[in-house]
């Protein structure tokens, strides 16, 4: 049931109705209810592992706190995170090794001996598994580590994992942000339902109007790149930099704004990625919540760990950190390909930063801003090209053809292409709007009822005229 | 109860309820002014991409009519028809679409008047089940509120289309660009002088591929009513029918499922199924395609011609 769907808003509407009718004690138990209504209207099944894994970090989280020995406690941790870690691997990444095993295998026997992949597993991963074992996970660590105490309540760790909001595609939000959130007590208010309802537009015409919309000529061009020529795939690249930025940060408003409509503050996961001067910044900007995951819990255990490397060890935490992250996107090479790009160009920044540094002396900021900013959005885009090719030589070609540059311009449906511009052109305005003049004036929040209303109806208006309403699938759905 | 007053502040929930409801109204006026705009503009398109809809939809007078998707639009041309049998035609023929669209046009046309002769083009794998097919009648859905003949093929698309439908800029989506270009003259649509056959310009210098149509697929069942629907139809009003499939550049191996029941369905029925896509003519030429299943202008000319001779006789036969 994906944010755009009718059947999503009746169900949406009736589920807000009846929280907010239910006593503050009764909650809870009705966001558990939503939540295991949302993953059996995808697949029945799909129920069994989140309770699953809900149950097995609440109880290891109360043994592990209350365990008699710190021996114990960490035999309980390491089974706990083994199990969250071995189901998520287990659902998304076992045929990505069985393929893996039986290409090798073939390459180093005899035409005789070779074998096929016939055995792969036919599983289909239980929706949002990475958000949902992320959390756990990162649970876990802070209740070993001490920074927080474990959850008495199994009803609202339950709640907190299977909040439906956030099952599809996060933010992997923490504990300690959602629990206390859950357990104060908050009557219906305005505000909140108010600007839930414009997060929800404003991602609402992020995702139909810009990505749906863009991903209909992205798809016609990679589905046959081989047809296409370098300037068209160069457009391509360029368009699905966008299509990926406002269908992730579109689907996230969406989540955002229902939350909020249901009094919770989750976690901002984008702060315009578009507008960073580097990669760096770039990644403090997109997908926020995981970012910060990986850095508090990945990258800096082995930064410390390794600091006798010295600068080494950044080196080695950035480009550890980014391939897992690449791999976490999905079990293919393409996807370990992107994030080794991530963590390549992170240790050039991390080298260059005096040279860097010395360089802003020398130019105009405003140089240095566009040159920083295309810099980034056109490494990106580069290294998006591997995250969406089906294979890592499919994304060779394109990028082979990309760097000759020649031939003519696809232009299949030229008013597609209109709204592709024009929808691009509008986010952009928005977010440079609030990059660099976010005081001078605002009509989103204006203080005058008519003027705010009149844009998000406008908003509206677009969606309806311009969204996209056939066939659009959320991207990160998959993951 | 105590607890559920402080939930629901009288205060809080009165501020909101009218503050949606202004809200609502707002983007009901919005929707109301937008829509109608929209809708009069379309009904002045002059040229452009959707007036070959409209004008098959609300303006056809043409004794022949060609129905089909890009087969038909880009490979029958009404002129040749013209000329050999000295009646009028027209292609009503969209590229993309599938039975689901002839059907909603036929409907709309025969509500109007009765043409002479009908000729259908039939592809492989015309009833397969896809949802895009129901997706793409996208195109019809300016003409729900003036159609109610159309109502039920649109509900289709999904279960809330009615519900949809109570917008009035929706029907409008993706639309806009088209609209504006349709009112100038900016894009003077070939098809309004050919009378809705697109000529396609490139020619083929591939060998021929063989591909075998004997893999079995699902079949949608609605579409298969819809041709026979549209055969019954005929039939009561005494309507020519011709179905027709169209040239291909390619070795066909093994026979379609759809092509097997649309043949044996007209055959039922007496109605005439005439089949090019192994004539050996168009084997042999390349220079006659676009692409393999498309012929280019040239190709276009020969196989109308042809056909339209061959309907000649057995007009002249019956």
């Amino acid at each position: 049931m994906i944010f755009n769907s009718i059947a999503f808003i009746v169900f949406f509407v009736i589920a807000v109705l009846l929280y907010y009718c239910l006593p503050l004690r009764f909650r809870w138990l009705w966001i558990v209810a939503t939540g295991i209504f949302f993953y059996c209207y995808a697949n029945p099944t799909f129920i069994i592992v989140p309770l699953f894994i809900a149950m097995v970090t609440y109880f290891a989280g109360l043994k592990m706190q209350n365990a008699a020995t710190e021996k114990k406690a960490n035999l309980i941790y390491l089974l706990a995170i083994i199990t969250n870690i071995g189901l998520l691997v287990f659902f998304k990444y076992t045929n990505f090794f069985t393929n893996t095993f039986v290409d090798v295998f073939n390459i180093f026997s005899s035409s005789d001996k070779k074998i096929s992949n016939s055995f792969l597993l036919n599983i289909a991963a239980p929706l949002g598994i990475s958000y949902i074992t992320f959390q756990a996970i990162g649970y876990l660590i802070e209740v070993k580590k001490g920074n927080h105490q474990a959850e008495k309540h199994l009803g609202h760790f339950t709640a907190y994992l299977l909040f439906f909001p956030k099952i599809i595609a996060g933010p992997v939000e923490r504990a300690h942000n959602f629990l206390p959130q859950l357990k104060t007590i908050k009557p219906l208010q305005y505000d909140d339902i108010s600007i839930g309802c414009k997060q929800f537009i404003w991602g609402l015409f992020k995702k139909l109007v810009v990505a749906d919309r863009l991903s209909i000529y992205v798809d016609a061009v990679y589905n046959n790149y081989e047809h296409h020529s370098g300037i068209t795939l160069f457009v391509t690249a360029v368009f699905y930099l966008f299509q990926m930025y406002a269908d992730f940060s579109g689907y996230t408003d969406m989540a955002l704004g229902l939350a909020r409509i249901m009094g919770f503050n989750l976690t901002q996961n984008f702060n315009r990625p578009l507008f960073a001067k580097s990669v760096t910044e770039f990644w403090r900007k997109w997908h926020i919540s995981l970012s910060t995951w990986f850095a508090d819990y990945f990258y800096n255990p082995i930064a410390i760990n390794k600091r006798d490397w010295g600068k080494w060890s950044i080196v080695y935490a950035s480009f550890t950190t980014f391939i897992v992250l690449g791999f976490w996107h999905g079990a293919n090479w393409t996807f370990i390909v992107f994030g080794a790009m991530q963590g390549f160009l992170l240790t050039i920044e991390y080298f260059s930063r005096k040279f860097r540094k010395d360089l802003r002396k020398k130019i105009p900021a405003w140089l240095n801003n566009i040159s920083g900013i295309l810099f980034t959005c056109g490494y990106f885009a580069l290294s998006l090209v591997f995250f969406r090719a089906n294979s890592v030589t499919d994304a060779l070609q394109i990028i082979k053809r990309i760097v000759h540059f020649n031939g003519p311009f696809f232009t299949d449906n030229l008013s597609s292409l209109l709204f592709c511009i024009l929808g691009i052109g509008f986010i952009y305005l928005v977010e440079f709007k609030k990059e660099f003049y976010n005081n001078l004036f605002t009509i989103s929040n204006n203080k005058n009822w008519l003027v705010r209303n009149a844009y998000h109806c406008l908003l509206l208006m677009i969606i309806l005229l311009a969204g996209v309403f056939d066939g659009g699938q959320f991207i990160y759905f998959q993951f | 109860m105590k607890k559920l007053k402080a939930i629901w502040n009288k205060k809080n929930t009165g501020a909101l309820i009218v503050k949606f409801l202004a809200f609502t109204i707002l983007v009901a006026m919005v929707d109301f002014v937008t829509g109608n705009i929209l809708s009069h503009f379309y009904s002045k398109q002059i040229s452009g991409w959707e007036y070959p809809t409209k004008y098959s939809i609300e303006d056809t007078r043409e004794d022949l009519l060609i129905f089909g998707a890009s087969r038909a639009q880009e490979q029958y041309k009404p002129i040749c028809f013209e000329d050999s049998l000295k009646i009028s035609a027209y292609n009503v023929g969209k590229t993309g679409m599938s039975i689901p669209y002839h059907y909603g046009v036929f409907k709309c046309i025969l509500k109007r008047y009765t043409p002479k002769i009908i000729i259908l083009d039939f592809e492989n794998q015309q009833f397969l089940k896809a949802d895009k097919n129901y997706e793409t009648l996208s195109c019809l859905l300016p003409f729900y509120k003036g159609h109610p003949e159309l109502q039920p093929l649109l509900q289709l698309r999904g279960p809330f289309e009615k519900y949809k439908m109570i917008s009035a800029a929706y029907p409008y989506n993706s639309l806009l660009f088209k609209i504006i270009i349709g009112n100038t003259r900016l894009k003077n649509n070939e098809s309004l002088n050919d009378k809705g056959y697109i000529a396609l310009t490139r020619q083929m210098d591939q060998p021929l591929h063989t591909v075998n149509f004997s893999t079995p697929y699902e079949i949608d069942s609605i579409k298969v009513t819809m041709y026979k629907y549209m055969i019954e139809e005929c039939k009561k009003r005494n309507i020519k029918l011709f179905v027709v499939c169209s040239p291909y550049y390619i070795n066909q191996v093994g026979t379609d499922v759809s092509m097997e029941m649309g043949k044996s369905i007209a055959a039922k029925n007496n109605i005439d199924f005439i089949d090019y896509s192994k004539k050996e003519l168009f084997l042999k030429s390349p220079q006659l395609f676009d692409d393999t299943v498309h012929v280019n202008t040239i190709g276009a000319t020969t196989f109308s011609n042809m056909l339209a001779s061959d309907i000649k006789k057995r007009l002249a036969i019956k």
